[in-house]
Parts: C-alpha cells; sequence; structure tokens
C-alpha cells in the first residue's frame, strides 16, 4: 500500500478541518478527493507532502519521494522551463553532484517529451499557457521518480479542451510511473477520466467512498447532490 | 438580555485591546521569525553550504543595481551638510577644519546611515515583495516539497550577499561624500581642493573607518534577514505581498537606528 492515512486529524482556529478520516491508495492506483470549496481537499494533500503538521492520525507513504502539483504550477518565475524541471536535481543535496550537465539535458528532455511540450527547455514560465504551465509542473513533480504524485485541482482555470490534455497526461503518468496518485478535484470529467476510487469529504469527515461508476449510480444523498450540482441536500456551502 | 461579555465585546474598549493584542502577537511573531531564520543562515553560511553561482548574482543585484542611488543620497546629503557649515565655518576663521568635519561626518555617520536607508528602499523593498510573491503564489511550498531547504536557498545567498557587498557600497559612497564635500567647498567658499583634503584626511581615523565596516555589515546582513523574512511569512494575495514588503521597510528602517545607536555607545560614549 503506498498510501496509507489512518483516523487522520487537523484543526485551525477550533475548527476540525478534517474529523478523523482514513483511506488507502494502492501503487499505480488514482484516488480522487471531491467535495466543496473548503472542505478540507487540499489539506490533506498538504499534510500528506509535509507542509502541514496534523493534529492526530497517521500518514504513511511508501519509501521515495512525494510530488505535488500545485493549483496554480508553483514554477519558478525566474528560471526557465529547464532549470525549473532539474531544480531539484541541482539544488538537493542528496542529488546535486549525481548528475552532469549532459545528463540533466537528457533528463530535462525526456520529461519534456513525456507531457508533449519537447523543445521548450529555454521558454520562462510566463512565455507558456496556464495549461503548458501545468504540464511543465508535471514534468518537474515526477523528475525525481516520485511514489506518491499529489494534484491540487490540476484542471481548475483551464479551458475543456486544455482540462481533457491534462487528464490524459494524469492517466498516462500513472501508467509511466506506477506511482499511488491522488487528485484533488470538483470536475466532473477529472474524477470519471482520471480516477480509480474516489473519497467526498464534507464537514470534514468521509461521507462517500467508492469508483467513480458508483458516485453516479449511487442513492448517497451526498453523492447525487454533487452530481446534480444541486441547491437541495443535505450539503450547504461552508462559510 | 445582552451580557456584560457581549456588551464589553461591542465595545471601543474591547476593540482597541484587540488591535495592540493583534499588533503584540504580530510584533513577537515576527521578532522570532526573524531571529530562528537569522540562526538558521548564519548556520548554513559557517557550514559553507552556499550556492556560487546564486551568490554572485545576488551580489550584482545588491552591489550594481543599487549603487546610483546610493551615490546619489549620500553625495547629495554631503552637498547639503557642507553648503550649510563651509562658509560659515571660513568666515569664523576654520576654513582649515571643514574638510576635517566633513570626512568625521561622512565616515562616522552619513556614508554608512544614508546608504543603509537607500538600499532598504531599492534592495530591501525589492527582497521582500519578491520572497512574498513566492510564498502567495506556493513557489516556496513547491521548493519544499521538492526538498530543498528554502532557508538553505533563498535567504543564505541574499543575506550573505548583504554581508559583502554592503561594506563595499559603503566605501564607494563614503568617499563620493567626501569628494562631494570637495566639491561644495570650492564652489560656495575660497576654499581650495589641496586645503580640504589637507584636512580632511585629519578626520579619518583607522577607528572609525574599522567601526564603518563593522556598521555596514550589521546594516547589509540586517537589511537582507529582515526583508526576507518579512516575505518569508507573507500570506493571503496582493495585500499579503503590500503588507510584508511594507513590514520589511519599516522593520529594517527601525534596526538600523537600533544598530547604529548601539555602535554609538559601544565605539563613542
Amino acid at each position: 500500500m503506498s498510501i496509507k492515512v489512518r483516523n487522520l486529524t487537523k484543526i485551525f482556529d477550533d475548527k476540525k478541518v478534517l474529523d478523523d478520516i482514513s483511506f488507502d491508495v494502492a501503487d499505480g492506483e488514482t484516488l480522487a478527493v471531491v467535495g466543496f470549496s473548503g472542505s478540507g481537499k487540499s489539506t490533506v494533500l498538504k499534510l500528506i507532502c509535509g507542509l502541514l503538521e496534523k493534529d492526530d492520525g497517521e500518514i504513511i507513504t511508501s519509501e521515495g519521494d512525494v510530488a505535488m502539483v500545485f493549483q496554480y504550477s508553483a514554477l519558478f518565475d525566474s528560471l526557465n522551463v529547464a532549470d525549473n524541471i532539474s531544480f531539484a536535481l541541482r539544488e538537493r543535496r542528496d542529488l546535486r553532484n549525481k548528475y552532469s550537465e549532459e545528463d540533466l539535458k537528457e533528463i530535462v528532455s525526456n520529461k519534456l517529451e513525456l507531457v508533449g511540450l519537447s523543445g521548450i527547455e529555454r521558454k520562462f514560465p510566463s512565455e507558456l499557457s496556464g495549461g503548458m504551465q501545468k504540464r511543465v509542473s508535471f514534468a518537474r513533480a515526477i523528475v525525481t521518480e516520485p511514489k506518491t504524485i499529489l494534484y491540487d485541482e490540476p484542471t481548475a482555470g483551464l479551458d475543456p479542451i486544455s482540462s481533457t490534455l491534462i487528464e490524459d497526461y494524469i492517466v498516462r503518468l500513472q501508467q509511466e510511473t506506477n506511482a499511488a496518485s491522488i487528485v484533488v478535484t470538483h470536475q466532473m470529467s477529472t474524477i470519471t477520466r482520471t480516477a480509480n476510487r474516489l473519497i467526498m469529504l464534507y464537514n470534514g469527515k468521509i461521507v462517500f467512498e467508492g469508483t467513480p461508476e458508483d458516485m453516479l449510480k449511487a442513492e448517497n444523498p451526498y453523492t447525487k447532490q454533487f452530481v446534480t450540482a444541486s441547491l437541495e441536500g443535505p450539503m450547504h456551502m461552508i462559510s | 438580555m445582552v451580557t456584560f461579555k457581549q456588551y464589553f465585546r461591542q465595545s471601543a474598549t474591547y476593540k482597541i485591546f484587540r488591535a495592540f493584542n493583534h499588533q503584540f502577537v504580530d510584533f513577537v511573531t515576527t521578532l522570532g521569525a526573524i531571529v530562528q531564520n537569522g540562526i538558521m543562515t548564519l548556520k548554513y553560511i559557517l557550514m559553507g553550504q552556499v550556492e556560487k553561482k546564486e551568490l554572485f548574482d545576488q551580489c550584482v543585484r545588491f552591489g550594481i543595481s543599487s549603487l546610483p542611488i546610493t551615490l546619489s543620497i549620500v553625495g547629495m546629503t554631503s552637498i547639503i551638510v557642507t553648503s550649510q557649515v563651509a562658509a560659515e565655518m571660513v568666515k569664523q576663521g576654520g576654513g582649515n577644519f571643514v574638510g576635517l568635519l566633513v570626512s568625521i561626518l561622512i565616515v562616522r555617520e552619513v556614508g554608512a546611515v544614508m546608504s543603509g536607508f537607500a538600499i532598504i528602499s531599492m534592495i530591501g523593498s525589492s527582497l521582500a515583495s519578491e520572497l512574498a510573491t513566492m510564498r502567495v503564489t506556493e513557489q516556496i511550498d513547491a521548493i519544499t516539497v521538492l526538498k530543498v531547504n528554502p532557508i538553505r536557498y533563498l535567504f543564505v545567498p541574499r543575506v550573505l550577499s548583504g554581508i559583502l557587498m554592503m561594506p563595499v557600497l559603503v566605501i564607494i559612497a563614503s568617499a563620493f561624500g567626501v569628494v562631494a564635500g570637495a566639491v561644495t567647498t570650492a564652489m560656495t567658499t575660497e576654499l581650495g581642493f589641496l586645503a580640504y583634503f589637507d584636512s580632511a584626511w585629519l578626520g579619518i581615523y583607522m577607528k572609525d573607518l574599522s567601526v564603518c565596516m563593522l556598521k555596514a555589515v550589521a546594516f547589509g546582513g540586517t537589511i537582507a534577514l529582515i526583508s526576507c523574512s518579512c516575505g518569508y511569512q507573507a500570506s493571503g494575495g496582493a495585500k499579503g505581498v503590500g503588507l510584508a514588503t511594507n513590514k520589511a521597510v519599516v522593520w529594517s528602517l527601525i534596526a538600523i537606528v537600533i544598530w547604529d545607536l548601539i555602535f554609538s555607545i559601544a565605539f563613542f560614549f
């Protein structure tokens, strides 16, 4: 089991954003985490990759790196694409002397080819479209061959065609890396096209767990409200 | 019925207390972050964990880009002071001491302090807004997730470049200030360059130069550290970047004045 989360609790200012949640993600599997804005989806990712400290519970990931693709790509705007992708290999103390300049060039070129962006090594992030920035951030995330990949709203703010392209690359990376992946999203197409399973969060709890097909078929009032985008149902917008 | 607690919470006294409390908490957390980041940065510098290319880039930014404004501020301060005292001193028979007065003033005080103010406006604000933008756009989170230490990557080259480049800037700016004083003296009095520089040399003591260099090192490191820390602690969006930059400038100005007071007490009391 590549990601094992047990009884995870996170409290911000006396509010339990995550309340005793548990789930697993296997190697080569993609789990979608869905829910309203503010339901704690991104918090789950930040806890797994160590950006936030948990208040209670346990998170176990396979040995190896945990990579994260940020919602707005978070590319380093002062570095070009090649330096963004090779950043960890150049700056990490355990990796920095491992690769020659030639090796780095080849790795960058391979990763860019994998995300369909060959030949843009010298460009800066500001010269790329939102979809291209996202794909460069995919390349940067997988440069250290991670065993766990976390995607924070990977299709947010993209047009439908770019979203489809990004979803295809998420599936492709899953096949290439066999990593355990978690995709935080509230877009139905991203759920149905990339995820093997999904969990739905509401009020800090998991209110549904199953496959995307289950979600579409199930009579669960939470998933039904989410799928139909209805204002009527058990979930109310969290202010 | 409104309880006393509810009544008190709606009162102006409570709001003022809350505002002060918020200011106090903010002060303590900012100071704590600066000290903590300073200790970590110093540790990495002493361990030699310095990225040379990044250090060179930051030195160029610190030294070259801020040189014109530093020279302008120190030069103009020297002109203002000299134009007001030179003619009067000559009139009172103290013309032989104009160079001495200006050189003491520049070397002991104006060179370092005015350069510090110039660096805060040029470099400090830019460092704070750069790191704050990186924070709010999750670039610092990305550095952390990629397992690169953000203090080593961001703070070390910036703080070290401040420590290395500030003395260079202060030497150049002070020399420029003394020369500006000579030109002003020549233009406003009948005193020649030779007479000015003859007395100017007498006002330059090794102790003053050493203290001036110590000040420069302290100012450069402090401005860079405070600016990086304020940017690093930023939160929110554009407003957060603005607040962080504002805080960096205010804290740096206060720190420079405090450092100056400490040096004055330690060496000239």
